[in-house]
């Protein structure tokens, strides 16, 4: 079958593979509305938007284990990196980082390389529960460390409450820091409530747990991940309803007709 | 959590494509699944200027897992530029690898093409260059007696300048200085390149998907037709990713030669010299005023820097020939050839740094006349664009001043600077007016309806992209208004060359065009369906109800809009106020950011959750040219010492503050038929000016160079008269 | 990066075992990774410690705080005890860099920080202490962010590490496991170095030493503590300048004082003199004014960074004045 074949099937089917069930479960697509779905989507956009959407490797939990790279590599080691709660087995050059392991071997990549250099945060991603930087880190240095990786916040479909928050108070705009921003969000949930400091912190020597953080507590502590496009007031709500569960009501407003009068007449 | 469910225009709902993005599922450039990909690492000149004697590629090509390493040598021949110094547009070519020439530090000077990144990146550093090395150009102030003039519409003027400062009871003359700076986009410019029979696939992070494909075709002179530029998500652009750049001329090459896919990514270090920059800008404004405010007389002359080979020349002064009514107005634009790479556009081109001068300038002269700075303001504000001789299509000026300075609360403000203290913080308020023009362009889409379930459903396609403008969404929301049917009904398919030509994102122009462009491919849409069963036009029917009529499951629709004879006719523009208060600590020098009021008069507000996005972008853009980000240049070997996102300070959370944006109602029909002008640009225009303001008003000291940084602040003097 | 092998260490003996003059020891990477990126640190092998067993926080027999080499940034500054009795630890790691950062830093890797001198960087430019004898492009070039201490003809750069400005006001030793099994302790104050005419020599380090533990002195500042950081944004920046600040306060007088500070000099600056001046002294803005003075005094600053000086002074005055009005 042609590849424009396979999409006809599936458009006329919803006939999906696991991975792909997995893709719509993450996309939040339900039965009906995935078919509306691949209606939608037409044959000529296919490769983009299947690509988007369909590449094999893209859910890579669902496989076992993918092939080895068959390049022959220098000082080449053997990883066994546990992602999103399942084991992959790679032989990696040993200069390979954790995030070229994750965006170039394990096609897991929506954790983001900003700067490859650990001065922007994009690729901030939890290592044993705790947000480190994955392009300052050597794959072969994360055997038997539990990572958890954008892809692997949401459950059953379900978002996590952060990447929910982010959504709904519009916490990214061109989306590329977001991974990274919403894995340090998660990260500051439980630093909150294990009651640890920052460098704006009043008095260190009080210390409790289950801090409410202020809001310039919570700038100070998501400084690490840069947003070039700005959308940090936007972010910092996000965090806040999530962290204190009181709604965050939106900073615009419309001019009255009352206000544009006066602002005329006077 | 609150959800809003809403459909249609001006609704605040959330990014359609924003789920994507939480789960990390968008696909950004290098994240398509191409297989049997290869890694490039470009490498770099470590001179500005001078010749390379001899390029050693050996050890490189000996490297594991190398396949290619191209250079000069042996890169094929591109068409190469027709002119001297041509001026840089979003569709020039972008030869590379053409000459054994070096114009600026960091110019591309080989590629190293490897089975994987960390074999390409570790092999690009053992090629070996030999350079002639000459004396480079590097300083502005060295090098003003090659100033020129760039083209006859860099200057302008009215009336008489000296007539205009002879006749004020108050002059001012001051020189304003922006340093260069950089977009820095969080994605790295970066391209999957393939290039297989013939025909070119590449993957790459562009604004601009249709000048994308012309820059290729007319650069490797291959028919367009066999170009394709897919560019689905942008991970920001900020004008840096207007042009297409040599690193994906470079990829191609490599392709070509390889026979394979090849991904390449424009390190951070990189991206100081390889993709674009806003260039240093010397402002020097003069003004005068009667002793009642009445402007007299003003002038703006900038001197700027383009490289050594090509030409870019921004409008710094633009914004004073039209903002104010001022009979006597001298605008100047000179260019100095320098030996660093060619400028580009930077977010809000001209008004960012220009209105920084002019509002900065504006702000000394209410201090000198002891004139609140909006009454100055409003009592030199035009409803006729001067420098064009035409009215504005509307201008809501006064009101944004009037309305932002009652929200922030103006009033309070202390006339006198270093009187609004607490503890060791001193306190200022600063406004600043800000206008952008809202240009509009021709743009086509296409509509594809079909019938499901007994529902309308509808794909909207056209090649422009979203940068994190919220294009998706907006376009969503239009084809939602125009065709019926709810949002949640509509998808959006974008970045694809093969898609209906659009202007692209840059410009602020995106907004209107792209969805008045899906407007007319909608209303076409209807507009067919009716006909063809005779239905009269004014007649209300549903989209399904009107398939069914038609016995038709699906059905495809074009349409194209551009702007009316009526828009030439007038000067387009949104218009704002920007209110900043800002706390200094007096000894250390550094500045908070405590809030900020910003309102825009930017015609009709599509998403006013998108677009309030865009304000405070540009607010935080803002900040940073104000107080942080700058590039410097090393004075003896001509490279950028700023040379990591370590050292360029691109603003943090903690440096951002409570922001509220008061949007006008307003519907600017001249503009075009929906009534939408840009608001991507207006956010950042006179930011740095409000907050510079806000500094001389918390301290008494006059910062015209910016960032205005802890350093200079300590060292900065009392301005005169004003008491410590 | 060039290719280097990668040994895991499990314990102590194989890392001392694995190494080579050639080798580096791997803490948490956030300094070393970036430097082999850009080509300025070049090991041919890598032998991880982050994973060995100096991690504990525990009461020395001189009635201070030992803190492991292999604890993170963020858990050492975190810590109940540190916390408690040197907040002023807490808070200048704290300062630094990010939380990200932090949870990977190593104690260790900390004090092994390398300048961010943007002349050491960049392979093209000449650099003494990444090259030695390639010059000092600094000197004669963009020198803002560079020494006015205790520099020399070769070197201007300045160290970067913001726990070493607080443990220098703290006092402390450290302790270092040399190749041969046995153990060294080495006083703070020692362990950074000046640049004199070897400035490709940070510390007083030996080849293959490895940072196990870090020693504080008996808890004093633990009430009256500031650390000042003044940078070019509000975050995530090295310091233009930064003082740790330490008052012990009797009876309305001093009775001890800790002052350093960074970002002035190629090792965390302590300012001995100043710290002696203060002893005896009712604390007042006034008194502060002159320990500023004071310790500014031999400040020779060069054509880029003569801000230095006015900065040092105030933020002198600003981080005692701060120590000294916390509440205790």
């Amino acid at each position: 079958m042609t590849e424009m074949e396979v999409w006809n099937n599936k458009r006329e089917l919803g006939n999906l593979s696991e991975d792909e069930r997995k893709i719509f479960d993450q996309l939040g697509l339900n039965e009906s509305s995935r078919r509306k779905f691949l209606k939608g989507i037409s044959a000529t956009s296919l490769s983009v938007w299947a690509a988007t959407y369909f590449p094999p490797e893209v859910f890579a939990s669902a496989a076992a284990a993918l092939p080895d790279n068959p390049i022959k590599l220098v000082n080449e080691v053997k990883v066994n990196l546990r992602i999103n709660e399942s084991v992959k087995s790679l032989n990696l050059d040993s200069r390979t980082t954790l995030l070229d392991a994750l965006r170039e071997r394990l096609a897991l990549t929506g954790t983001k390389k900003g700067c490859d250099h650990g001065q922007c945060g994009a690729c901030t991603v939890l290592v044993d529960g705790k947000r480190k930087l994955s392009c300052l880190t050597l794959a072969a240095s994360c055997e038997g460390k539990e990572i958890t990786t954008i892809e692997g916040l949401a459950e059953n479909g379900e978002l996590h409450a952060i990447q929910k928050a982010f959504l709904e108070h519009d916490g990214f705009q061109c989306g590329y820091c977001t991974p990274g921003q919403i894995c340090s969000s998660v990260a500051l949930l439980e630093e909150a409530k294990r009651g640890e400091a920052s460098y704006v912190t009043d008095d260190l020597r009080e210390i409790t747990k289950d801090l409410t953080l202020s809001e310039e507590e919570i700038r100070e502590r998501m400084s690490g991940n840069i947003c070039r496009c700005g959308a940090y007031n936007n972010i910092v709500q996000a965090f806040k309803e999530v962290h204190s569960s009181d709604d965050e009501m939106p900073t615009w407003e419309f001019a009255t007709p009352e206000q544009m009068e006066n602002a005329k007449s006077s | 959590m609150k959800t809003i469910k809403a459909s249609g225009i001006g609704k605040p709902i959330d990014r359609i494509e924003g789920r994507l993005k939480v789960t990390g599922m968008a696909k950004y450039a290098t994240e398509f699944p191409v297989e049997n990909k290869v890694y490039a690492q470009a490498v770099n000149s470590t001179i500005a200027k001078g010749e390379i004697v001899s390029i050693d590629t050996s050890e490189a090509e000996k490297a594991a897992g190398v396949l290619a390493v191209l250079t000069h040598k042996n890169a094929e021949k591109l068409k190469a530029f027709e002119e001297e110094m041509p001026e840089l547009g979003t569709t020039t070519i972008a030869p590379v690898l053409q000459s054994n020439k070096v114009h600026y530090y960091g110019e591309y000077v080989g590629l190293v093409v490897a089975e994987t990144f960390e074999q390409a990146t570790y092999a690009a550093k053992l090629v070996k260059v030999k350079y002639k090395e000459e004396t480079p150009d590097i300083h502005l102030d060295k090098s003003r007696a090659k100033a020129y003039k760039p083209t006859e519409s860099s200057d302008f003027s009215r009336g008489d300048m000296d007539a205009g400062m002879a006749a004020a009871d108050q002059t001012l003359e001051a020189t304003y200085n922006t340093p260069i700076e950089h977009h820095h986009p969080m994605e790295l410019h970066a391209v999957i390149a393939s290039w297989n029979n013939g025909k070119v696939l590449a993957y790459t992070s562009q604004q601009m998907v249709d000048n994308s494909t012309i820059v290729i075709s007319d650069t490797f002179q291959i028919p367009k037709k066999d170009v394709r530029v897919v560019a689905a998500f942008v991970g920001g652009g900020f004008g840096s990713k207007l042009n297409t750049d040599r690193h994906v001329i470079l990829a191609l090459m490599a392709s070509k030669k390889l026979g394979k896919p090849v991904q390449l990514t424009v390190t951070r270090n990189q991206m100081f010299t390889n993709t674009g920059m806003r260039q240093h800008n010397e402002q020097n404004m003069r003004i005068g005023a009667k002793k009642d405010g009445t402007l007299t007389a003003l002038s703006h002359e900038t001197l700027s820097h383009t490289s050594t080979f090509q030409e870019y020349q921004e409008p710094c002064g633009n914004v004073s020939k039209m903002l104010y009514k001022v009979p006597n107005n001298l605008i100047k634009h000179r260019l100095i050839p320098l030996n660093f790479q060619t400028p580009c556009s930077m977010r809000a081109p001209g008004e960012a740094t220009g209105s920084f001068a002019l509002e900065s300038a504006m702000d000394e002269m209410a201090w000198k006349l002891k004139m609140d700075p909006i009454d100055f303001r409003i009592k030199n504000d035009t409803q006729i664009d001067l420098s064009e001789e035409r009215p504005f299509s509307s201008r809501l000026l006064i009101e944004c001043l009037r309305i932002g300075a009652e929200k922030f609360g103006w009033k309070e403000r202390k006339m006198e600077p270093r009187t609004n203290t607490n503890g060791n913080w001193l306190i200022g308020y600063g406004v600043s007016a800000a206008s952008r023009e809202a240009p509009y362009k021709k743009t086509s889409s296409k509509v594809i309806i079909s019938l499901e379930e007994g529902k309308a459903i509808a794909t909207i396609q056209m090649d422009a992209t979203d940068i994190g403008t919220g294009s998706y969404t907006i376009i969503a929301q239009t084809a939602s208004e125009y065709l019926g049917i709810p949002t949640e009904d509509v998808t959006v398919e974008l970045g694809d060359s093969n898609y209906p030509v659009t202007p692209g994102s840059g410009g602020s122009w995106g907004a209107a065009s792209y969805c008045n462009g899906a407007r007319a491919a909608c209303e076409n849409a209807i507009a067919e369906l009716k006909r063809k069963k005779n239905i009269p036009e004014g007649e209300e029917i549903a989209l399904a109800d009107l398939l069914k009529q038609n016995d038709l499951t699906k059905f495809e629709a074009e349409g194209t809009a551009e702007p009316s004879e009526e828009f030439e006719k007038y000067s387009v523009f949104s218009f704002g106020a920007n209110f900043s208060e800002v706390w200094v600590d007096k000894d250390t020098g550094m500045s908070r950011i405590k809030r900020m009021v910003n309102v825009g008069s930017a015609g009709k507000i599509l998403n006013p959750k998108t677009a309030y996005g865009q304000i405070i972008g540009g607010l935080t853009m803002g900040v940073g040219m104000a107080l942080t980000e700058q590039t410097k240049i090393e004075p003896n070997f001509g490279n950028f010492i700023t040379r990591s996102f370590a050292d360029y300070h691109a603003p943090v959370n903690l440096d951002m503050a409570n922001v509220e944006v008061i949007f006008l109602p307003e519907e600017d029909k001249i503009a075009n038929k929906m009534g939408v002008k840009g608001i991507g640009e207006l956010g950042i225009t006179s930011v740095a000016a409000s907050i510079a303001n806000a500094i001389f008003n918390a301290t008494g000291k006059r910062m015209r160079d910016l960032p205005i940084t802890p350093e200079k602040l300590i060292m900065a003097k009392l301005e005169p008269g004003v008491e410590s | 990066m060039r290719p280097f092998t990668y040994t895991g260490a499990k314990n102590k003996e194989q890392a001392l075992q694995s190494y080579s003059p050639t080798s580096h020891y791997l803490g948490g990477g956030t300094n070393l990774l970036d430097l082999m990126k850009e080509d300025v640190e070049r090991p041919d092998q890598l032998i991880e410690v982050a994973s060995l067993d100096y991690k504990k926080i525990f009461q020395n027999d001189k009635g201070g705080l030992t803190i492991g080499g292999m604890l993170s940034n963020s858990e050492t500054a975190n810590h109940p005890e540190v916390r408690k009795n040197y907040p002023l630890l807490s808070m200048s790691m704290l300062s630094a860099a990010t939380a990200q950062i932090r949870n990977m830093a190593t104690n260790g890797g900390n004090l092994l920080q390398r300048t961010r001198c943007p002349y050491f960087f960049e392979a093209s430019m000449p650099c003494n202490k990444r090259e030695p004898g390639s010059g000092c492009g600094a000197i004669k070039g963009m020198n803002s962010l560079h020494a006015i201490f205790g520099y020399s003809d070769s070197c201007i750069a300045v160290h970067p590490s913001d726990m070493c400005v607080g443990l220098a006001a703290l006092g402390a030793t450290v302790e270092v496991q040399k190749p041969d099994g046995s153990t060294r302790i080495i006083a703070f104050d020692d362990f950074h170095r000046l640049p004199g005419s070897q400035p490709e020599k940070d510390t007083n380090l030996m080849p293959g030493e490895l940072i196990t533990a870090i020693h504080l002195e008996r808890p004093e500042f633990s009430e009256h503590y500031y650390y000042l950081k003044i940078r070019e944004r509000s975050s995530y920046a090295f310091a233009l300048i930064s003082v740790a600040a330490g008052l012990q306060l009797k009876g309305g007088e001093i009775t001890k004082a800790g002052l350093a500070m960074g970002g002035v000099a190629h090792k965390p600056w302590k300012f001995k003199e100043v710290e002696k001046f203060l002893v005896g002294k009712k604390p007042d803005e006034s008194i502060f004014e002159a320990a500023a003075e004071l310790a500014m005094k031999d400040a020779k600053p060069f054509e880029g960074n003569t801000y230095k000086v006015e900065m040092g002074k105030k933020a002198i005055v600003r981080a005692l004045s701060q120590a000294y009005a916390r509440k205790s």
